[in-house]
């Protein structure tokens, strides 16, 4: 009897441990080929639909985070706070993104739209990676409008999403703090 | 004071000429810069960035449109913010023209740019562009070449330009070429400070250059300038193997064609390599054959065999005894010469001669033993040497004696055992004596000297005494085989008196000397 007993408490330590579902450790993506690969994909998508004609019948404003970098001024931020402006910028961009292809009608720049629309999620699934909350599914209220600014062509948001992806998104990649103790 | 003055004087001096060095230095980059984006770049204003917050415009006037530069003003405009100018300075150019700059030091990225260059208010120039793609670098520092420890092969490392967050966006163009040869080749390499060049000459000397460019993806730019070239020897190489197994097959394959060649013609190349010598030997039966019947002598006999005479062995001194009973004396002739030489050398020609003349008294009769029944006879009817019926003046008693050179070492110079033939004769004089006439025979090694006595010497049968007794060898040629006994003319009795050294024939030249035992003392 009490080698059962031991048993079964041996056996539900066990099964409660399974249960919790305590996710397998995520390694981290710090390879630049990843974002590289995204980064290609929406300027190749930019110049595809550059000479739309009629914006490829895509009307209204979009806002869209700012993309400049100044590298001194990067120097004074931390990773959070880079982590919240790329975060911010990546959900306003599949917003965006999202009105678009709702918009559109030729299969085509459906086709493309939707495409970096599950880079944006991938880039998610990124971040989420190098330990940084994904923020991207939720409206970020931390940024204000001095963060963001309003376009209204197809155009611009594409090459203002190329131009974030290229300087921010990368930026941040490359100093996180999980990329930076792998290459140690 | 003094001192501290000097002191700071000499540090002004210092960072003055260091300063004026990177100056120099600076000047000579830029110039090298503004040239490769003159010819790279249609645009204008040419723009390049050489950091990470920098930014130098330039455009060129041509000479009859050049002015001051307060003339021109150059105005930029971040997306979404206000438009700044930037201050122009001029510097002169080849041919006549300007150049006017524009730096700007503090820059923002992944933001479009707006320019505009104004000249007396009239815009000359207006140009839209992302900085982060303008990027010219300067060359990478530090180029070294090494050894990979492999053949072929030579290890070219450099240091990377400096700039933050752009380490992995790097790519480089390495070109080498042989040591004075204009035809190189290229190889482009990411992200990375060192590559192996292979496919190398063993052996040579080689030139690599290496220039750096942005990958063009998050950062874009200009092929930097070359590097100044470096050089280094690769490895001497060993044998290909390739090389070696193909000379291998080719040597293998020739020499076959050649031994088949030979085979094909081995008889045409026998006769001429080793031709037949013609024998003379069925001349010489002639000869034989006449001399013999000049002789009156069948062919049977020792002196007469053909083979005799043709040995090439070393003639053997011979001690020939005469029969008992003999014919008349034929007349003297020569001998030919086959016989003559057949005897050795001698230094007395007169003493040949003699034996040329008893060898013209030789008889043989037909039976080939007679001389041992003969001999035996003798023995046992020893009778006084001087009325000896063998010493009848008809009779030729030829020894052949072997001398030396030198007289005390006769005895040392001759193996004993190696003699040709021995006939030894003892009689009761001492050694020396018996040298010079009947002793035993003392032969150098080819170069004997034969004495010979004959009976012809002693007309007067005053044949020297030499004692009632004496050994001798006894030889018998059959034809087949020749025997040889050792006899004694004393009678049997005595025999056991003395010791007889015997000694085996050998028709063979001594190959070495060693001691030879003293003629045989025989004591009557």
């Amino acid at each position: 009897m009490s080698s059962i007993s031991g048993l079964v408490a041996v056996l539900l330590t066990v099964l409660q441990w399974a249960g919790r579902g305590l996710p397998s450790p995520v390694r981290p993506i710090c390879d630049p080929r990843v974002l590289d690969r995204f980064i290609m994909e929406a300027r190749d998508t930019e110049t595809a639909l550059r000479g739309c004609k009629a914006g490829c019948g895509v009307t209204g404003t979009f806002v869209v985070p700012l993309t400049n970098v100044d590298f001194v001024v990067l120097e004074t931020k931390d990773t959070e706070e880079q982590a919240l402006e790329v975060q911010s910028g990546l959900f306003l961009f599949g917003q965006a993104l999202g009105a678009v292809r709702e918009s559109v009608s030729r299969a085509a720049v459906k086709s493309l739209i939707d495409n970096n629309k599950s880079n944006i999620h991938s880039l998610g699934q990124v971040l989420r990676s190098l330990h940084i909350k994904d923020l991207s599914l939720s409206p970020v209220p931390a940024v204000g409008d001095s963060a963001t600014r309003k376009v209204s062509s197809l155009s611009e948001l594409l090459r203002v999403h190329t131009n974030f992806l290229r300087g921010k998104v990368r930026l941040l990649l490359t100093n996180a703090p999980a990329c930076q103790q792998n290459s140690t | 004071m003094t001192n501290d003055n000097l002191n700071k004087l000499l540090v002004f001096c210092v960072l003055f000429c260091a300063q004026k060095t990177s100056i120099v230095h600076g000047a000579q980059a830029l110039e090298t810069k503004v040239a490769l984006l003159l010819h790279a770049e249609p645009e204008n204003p040419k723009c390049f960035a050489e950091g990470m917050s920098d930014l130098t415009c330039f455009w060129e006037e041509d000479e009859e449109r050049t002015g001051s530069a307060d003339q021109y003003s150059f105005i930029y405009t971040y997306q979404n913010e206000n438009s700044s100018e930037c201050s122009i300075t001029a510097l002169p150019a080849a041919g006549g023209k300007r150049l006017y700059f524009c730096r700007l030091s503090q820059t923002q990225l992944f933001v479009p740019l707006d320019i505009r260059v104004f000249r007396d208010d009239l815009l000359i120039h207006n140009r839209s562009l992302f900085i982060e793609l303008v990027f010219l670098l300067d060359p990478p520092a530090n180029l070294t070449l090494t050894s990979t420890g492999t053949q072929g092969q030579l290890k070219a490392s450099w240091l990377p330009p400096s700039l933050k967050y752009m380490g992995d966006s790097m790519m480089y163009e390495v070109s080498y070429a042989m040591a004075g040869s204009h035809i190189g080749k290229v190889e482009e390499v990411q992200a990375s400070s060192e590559l192996i060049l292979r496919g190398l000459q063993s052996g040579t000397k080689y030139k690599v250059r290496i220039r750096v460019k942005l990958d063009g993806i998050s950062y874009s730019g200009y092929w930097s300038a070359w590097t100044d070239p470096v050089l280094m020897e690769t490895m001497p190489g060993d044998l290909d193997p390739l090389i070696v197994s193909l000379s291998l097959i080719i040597s293998l394959v020739l020499t076959l064609l050649s031994l088949l060649v030979l085979m094909s013609h081995r008889r045409f190349l026998l006769k001429k390599i080793w031709p037949i010598i013609p024998t003379p030997e069925s001349k010489f039966q002639v000869f034989i054959y006449i001399f013999c019947e000049w002789l009156g002598h069948s062919t049977g006999g020792l002196w007469l065999r053909p083979a005799y005479f043709y040995s090439e062995e070393f003639p053997a001194p011979l001690e020939v005894l005469s029969e008992v009973s003999l014919g008349p004396a034929l007349p003297s002739s020569a001998l030919p010469p086959k016989a003559s030489e057949a005897l050795g050398e001698e230094d007395e020609d007169e003493k040949l001669k003699r034996v040329d003349s008893a060898l013209e008294g030789w008889r043989e009769t037909p039976q080939e033993h007679w001389p041992m029944d003969q001999l035996r006879a003798i023995h046992q009817h020893p009778a006084p040497w001087t009325q000896s019926s063998l010493l009848e003046s008809h009779d030729a008693y030829v020894t052949l004696n072997a001398q030396n050179h030198s007289g005390e070492e006769l005895l040392d110079d001759i193996l004993e055992e190696t003699l040709p033939l021995q006939v030894l004769f003892a009689s009761g004089r001492t050694s020396s004596e018996s040298r010079s006439d009947l002793g035993s025979f003392q032969q150098s090694s080819g170069l004997g000297r034969l004495s010979s006595q004959s009976s012809f010497e002693y007309p007067n049968h005053t044949w020297p005494p030499k004692g009632p007794g004496y050994t001798y060898m006894a030889v018998a040629d059959s034809g087949v085989s020749m025997d040889y006994s050792p006899m004694s003319s004393s009678k049997i009795d005595d025999i056991g008196k003395g010791v007889i050294y015997t000694n085996e024939y050998k028709n063979e030249i001594p190959a070495h000397r060693r001691p030879i035992g003293t003629p045989i003392p025989f004591a009557f």
